[in-house]
């Protein structure tokens, strides 16, 4: 073997496998088409957001890049949904697009055992029964064999490009697909299906007039994604909203003939979740405008983004309605909107951990399982990378959980109920949100990522100290009690007035008051809090305010667990168990799930159907489950 | 996900055929099962403290009220049919008695077990073997068909079409809290807001469904009506009316119908279980005694009592103060066909022999049975247990959600209760899922940069 693992694609995904494998010690070919448009940001200038946000905090606490990559490049910070409720809360920041792509390779050059290589696969070394991966074929024909191989293509398996009319085979506007690869994947078999996404226009900054825009700073504070990484100083800069309005509808509506959503040239399913402006139009059409973000792309940029906006109507209509928002009357175009149509394979064909059901050693991450957004594509490219390195080893692979990850909820949807539109994660898909708050990501996997290899020694014993820090601080509210006389003593501060019907109770009973903050008890006694940070005071707060949530939650936790852990054996005959409906055998011979929790959760299975296998899983143990 | 068989849950059913019976056996299981019970048996043995395999005499007990004077099983994990600690309870026979204890088991904690549950539990606990987990099988999956086609047919037109209004009336809540959620303050659709409105008609709607319970039981179970009256009353002969057929018999001989006699009619569509009541009077007869005193009995194990006064003779100390001990019951004016004076304020005239004032008689006992409850033919009636603590979980839950946003809560918060009423109404109904939920947002709302 040449390698000990090949990874095919330098995007998001591409980036977290690479990493993973090689710093696990394997030497690993990191071929991509192009390796100047290493870790670009496609789409929005932003990484992070709801739900997203906790996930690139997953990334960081399991060994992952992504954290890293926006920390050091981040030109805006924001916690968002401040207002709606510490779980849903989630940092976001706006990237810088050049030096965070300029991060990634330069991360990448410089990472031991990691060989990148520019080319194009398109094709697959199998092995002489055809059931395990041997290695890739490129487009000049260059052959490199390997044990393991992730595959993550995003929009470039047989991508094309859609502008009006005209439409160009690309993985992005001004780059080639990759040409064949979807085409050997039909060959052997897999299940390929098209999506489609769509990216706005950016235009030149000077062209725009920002005095009929509103500004919208990010916060004060720039917080960092990664829990343990070093501090760093990042400059801040604005993003601005505008509007469209019924001219810009009207322009959009006459010319609804030309786009290729419309007219059928695109086959594609598009994300509902982010629709482009004439797909808005067309089924909101009593809204009179919709809201528009205008994004740097970076620092050293003259380029914008226009979030909200995505379209592939022909350039010159494009022009027109852009020409109606405010700000943007003299608005240049620099690179149109457009959307792009791609191959992607149905997640439902993977193990949890990633790997193909038709091809051992073959893992597939990113875009090309059906998602959309740089953290999905992440996560599953940190997990594949990691599995593939067990998979090497000879482990078990490493599968999170639903409830203790949106890791674990992102690959249990895919590979459990499969996907026909971009796949993109929101909290209200994890039953267990509460429990997935961003600042507790490190507690959750911290020791996951450490067993894995790929935290490092320095990270865990300073994750150590910070947990017995916290476990120390809860102690000491659990104990202290809320005197009389010390209320009184600080009386005249407005503050203490929802204090005053907790004398007596400890400092952690009357922390679950809603109307009551840490900061107030701590100022009663600055001891308890001295010299610690603030987002682990935060986390204490917001893990005792939540309590009693997180404790019914965990109740049902408990449950599910326990449908998890009841195992289906690899290669179960279905077949064999009579009393089984058909509709059920096959979904279950589809999915092979992995568990009984698993199964349970595929669509339209039936709860007796469950039970019956839950029988018989018991039987073929040979034992009862517990 | 797969709610029914939660192996975590302590379960109850009646181990003996539903019916009347000399003695019943209730079969508990669940990890504080024996806990739980303690906490409503009075009796000399402190349950809590009794070895695997022992027995208890006592009374079961709903707070101060006793429900029934039982003999408890105690057993104790592994040393169990299911591997989990137990109770069987054995109690009277008697359908009222059984529903009561079963009533106050689920009052703490038990739900119904589900067909073959128990033997489930007693496989995945390793206590039956292969081919008990074979026959299991078939009962599991069977029972769950016939539960699912059943738990379909139950739920009426009009019931289903009410409770799927108010799961759509909280799906869109939901919908519009989640796009809050899942969208950034800056992104997300500006008419997303939590609307109250909905939230009160989804609150009013189940709280009516909720009420109908009561109506909806009697329907499936049924009332019991006493006859009562002093001898010679015509008692008999106003039950034989009700029958349509000589049953009991009827004779100028006061104190005929010593014994009760009961049978099964049908009052305006609510089974109806009559029973003829021994006449009340004081006797030295101690077989007629003895009938009275069961008399007294049975008045007070009614629904309805119907007090049957003889015209002719008019109201006596003895009727007076029957009615004033049961303020309850349904004062009769009889034998009017022999020309009677005017019946008193709140009497019903009727005449066993003519049928006269009958149907006014049967309006005033459907009546009385719904208890104030107004019910037309046609309208959403429940009549499960099951689906009543389903709805007022639902009801209880959107109650919360309506004083968390009066309250200022976060929504991530008042999303878990709007989760918690959506789950208990897709019990019902068929479950939502977070797809249907996604669903519903990006049909409302324009969201998305």
């Amino acid at each position: 073997m040449d390698f000990d693992a090949i990874v095919i694609g330098g995007g998001h995904a591409g980036i977290e496998a690479g990493l993973a494998l090689s710093r696990l010690g394997f030497n690993t070919l990191f071929i991509t088409q192009n390796i100047d448009t290493i870790g670009k940001l496609s789409c929005n200038p932003a990484v992070g957001g709801l739900s997203k946000g906790n996930m690139v905090r997953e990334i960081d606490a399991l060994g992952g890049e992504m954290a890293h990559l926006i920390d050091h490049t981040m030109i805006q910070f924001r916690i968002l949904n401040r207002s709606r409720g510490p779980a849903v809360q989630a940092p976001r920041a706006q990237a810088d697009k050049f030096a965070y792509s300029a991060l990634a390779k330069y991360t990448l050059e410089h990472q031991k055992d990691l060989h990148l290589f520019q080319d194009t696969v398109t094709d697959f070394i199998l092995s002489s029964d055809g059931y395990s991966i041997q290695g890739v074929i490129t487009e000049r024909n260059m052959r490199f064999t390997a044990r393991a191989v992730v595959l993550t293509t995003g929009t470039f398996m047989e991508g094309k490009i859609f502008i009006g009319k005209y439409w160009k085979v690309s993985g992005r506007l001004g780059e080639p697909a990759a040409e064949g690869l979807g085409v050997s994947l039909r060959r052997m078999g897999f299940d390929v299906g098209r999506l489609k996404t769509g990216t706005p226009a950016r235009v030149k900054r000077s062209s725009l007039d920002y005095s009929k825009m509103e500004m919208q700073p990010g916060d004060d504070e720039m917080l960092q994604f990664s829990f343990f990484g070093e501090k760093v100083q990042r400059p801040k800069v604005p993003c601005w909203i505008t509007y469209t309005n019924e001219k810009t509808h009207e322009i959009i509506r006459a010319n609804f003939h030309q786009s290729p959503l419309f007219s059928g040239m695109i086959v594609g399913l598009g994300p509902r979740y982010c629709p482009s402006i004439e797909d808005k139009v067309k089924r909101f059409p009593d809204r009179e405008r919709h809201q528009i973000f205008v994004e740097p792309e970076g620092l050293d940029s003259e380029e914008m983004y226009l979030n909200g906006i995505s379209s592939s109507l022909p350039e010159e209509v494009q022009n027109q309605f852009l020409h109606t928002l405010p700000g943007l009357e003299h608005v240049e175009v620099v690179r149109p909107g457009y959307a792009v149509e791609y191959d992607y394979l149905n997640p439902i064909q993977l193990y949890p951990s990633l790997m193909t059901k038709r091809l051992k050693g073959l893992f597939i991450a990113g875009q090309t399982n059906g998602t959309s957004g740089y953290e999905e594509a992440g996560c599953q490219g940190l997990m594949a990378g990691i599995n593939a390195a067990m998979y090497l080893q000879g482990k078990k692979p490493l599968v999170l959980s639903r409830t203790e990850a949106y890791i674990g909820v992102l690959i249990d949807d895919l590979v459990t109920m499969g996907t026909k539109e971009p796949y993109r994660m929101f909290t209200s898909r994890a039953e267990h949100r509460l429990s997935l708050r961003h600042d507790t990501a490190d507690l959750r996997l911290l020791e996951k990522g450490y067993e894995a290899g790929l935290v490092t020694e320095e990270v865990h014993s300073q994750f150590l100290e910070k947990k017995d820090k916290i476990d120390e601080i809860k102690e000491l509210l659990s104990q202290r009690h809320l005197g009389a006389k010390e209320l009184a003593a600080c009386e005249k501060e407005a503050f203490n007035e929802s204090l005053r019907r907790h004398t007596g109770k400890t400092f952690d009973q009357i922390i679950r008051d809603p109307e009551v903050s840490l900061e107030q008890l701590l100022n009663i006694d600055p001891s308890i809090g001295e010299g610690v940070r603030k987002d682990w005071l935060q986390q204490i707060e917001l893990d005792i305010k939540y309590d009693g949530y997180i404790a019914r939650q965990e109740r049902q936790n408990s449950r599910i667990e326990k449908m998890e852990r009841m195992v289906i054996p690899e290669g179960f005959d279905y077949d064999s168990v009579e009393s089984l409906s058909a509709e059920s055998c096959m979904k279950f011979k589809q999915v092979l799930p992995a568990t009984l929790g698993q199964a349970s959760r595929i669509s339209g299975v039936r709860t007796s159907d469950i039970a019956v296998l839950m029988i018989h899983l018991g039987k073929k143990n040979g034992s009862a489950a517990e | 996900m797969n709610h029914t068989y939660d192996t975590e849950d302590l379960i109850a059913a009646l181990a003996t055929p539903w019916g009347k019976s000399a003695l019943a056996v209730i079969r508990t299981s669940g990890r504080d099962s024996i806990d739980k019970i303690a906490g409503i048996f009075r009796g000399r043995k402190k349950l809590t403290e009794l070895p695997g395999y022992s027995l208890a005499y006592g009374t079961l007990a709903d707070g101060d009220s006793p429900v029934d004077e039982v003999m408890l099983a105690v057993y104790r994990s592994p040393k169990s049919y299911t591997g989990e600690d137990m109770v069987e309870i054995f109690c009277h026979g008697s359908l009222p008695g059984i529903k009561s204890i079963l009533e106050l088991l689920h009052k703490c904690g038990f739900r119904d077990a589900q067909p073959g549950e128990f033997t489930l539990r007693s496989f995945l606990n390793g206590k039956v073997d292969l081919t008990r987990a074979e026959a299991v099988q078939e009962i599991v999956s069977a029972g769950s068909r016939q539960s699912q086609s059943l738990a379909l047919s139950r739920l009426s037109g009009s019931v289903s079409r009410q409770i799927d209004a108010a799961k759509q009336m909280l799906a869109d809540v939901l919908a519009a809290v989640e796009i809050q959620l899942d969208y950034a303050e800056d992104e997300a659709d500006p008419d997303a807001h939590v609307d109250m409105d909905k939230l009160d008609q989804t609150l009013d709607i189940l709280k009516k469904l909720s009420a109908t319970y009561h109506v909806g039981k009697l329907y499936k179970e049924g009332i019991r009506v006493a006859l009562a009256g002093k001898t010679n009353a015509g008692k008999s002969a106003l039950f034989n009316m009700f029958l349509k057929e000589e049953r009991s018999i009827v004779s100028d001989c006061r104190g005929t119908t010593r014994d009760y006699i009961e049978s099964s009619v049908d009052i305006g569509g609510i089974p109806a279980v009559l029973i003829d009541t021994a006449g009340l009077r004081v006797s030295d007869d101690p077989v007629e005694t003895e009938g009275i005193r069961r008399s007294q009995n049975i008045i007070e194990n009614s629904d309805i009592v119907l007090y049957l006064v003889d015209s002719q003779s008019g109201l006596s100390d003895e009727d007076r103060h029957f009615l004033e001990k049961y303020p309850d019951s349904i004062p009769l004016w009889n034998k009017i066909d022999m020309g009677a004076s005017a019946a008193p304020a709140g009497f019903i005239s009727v005449s066993a022999v003519t049928g006269a004032g009958f149907d006014e008689l049967q309006a005033a006992i459907v009546g009385k049975a719904a208890g104030g409850h107004s019910f037309e033919a046609g309208e959403a009636v429940i009549d499960s247990q099951r689906q009543k603590e389903l709805i007022d979980r639902a009801a209880d839950a959107v109650g919360k959600v309506i004083m968390a946003v009066a309250q200022n809560v976060p929504l991530d918060v008042v999303a878990v209760d709007l989760e918690d009423g959506m789950n208990a109404l897709g019990e019902l109904t068929g479950e939502v899922t977070s797809a249907d939920i996604l669903e519903n947002m990006f049909s409302h709302f324009c969201v998305g940069k």
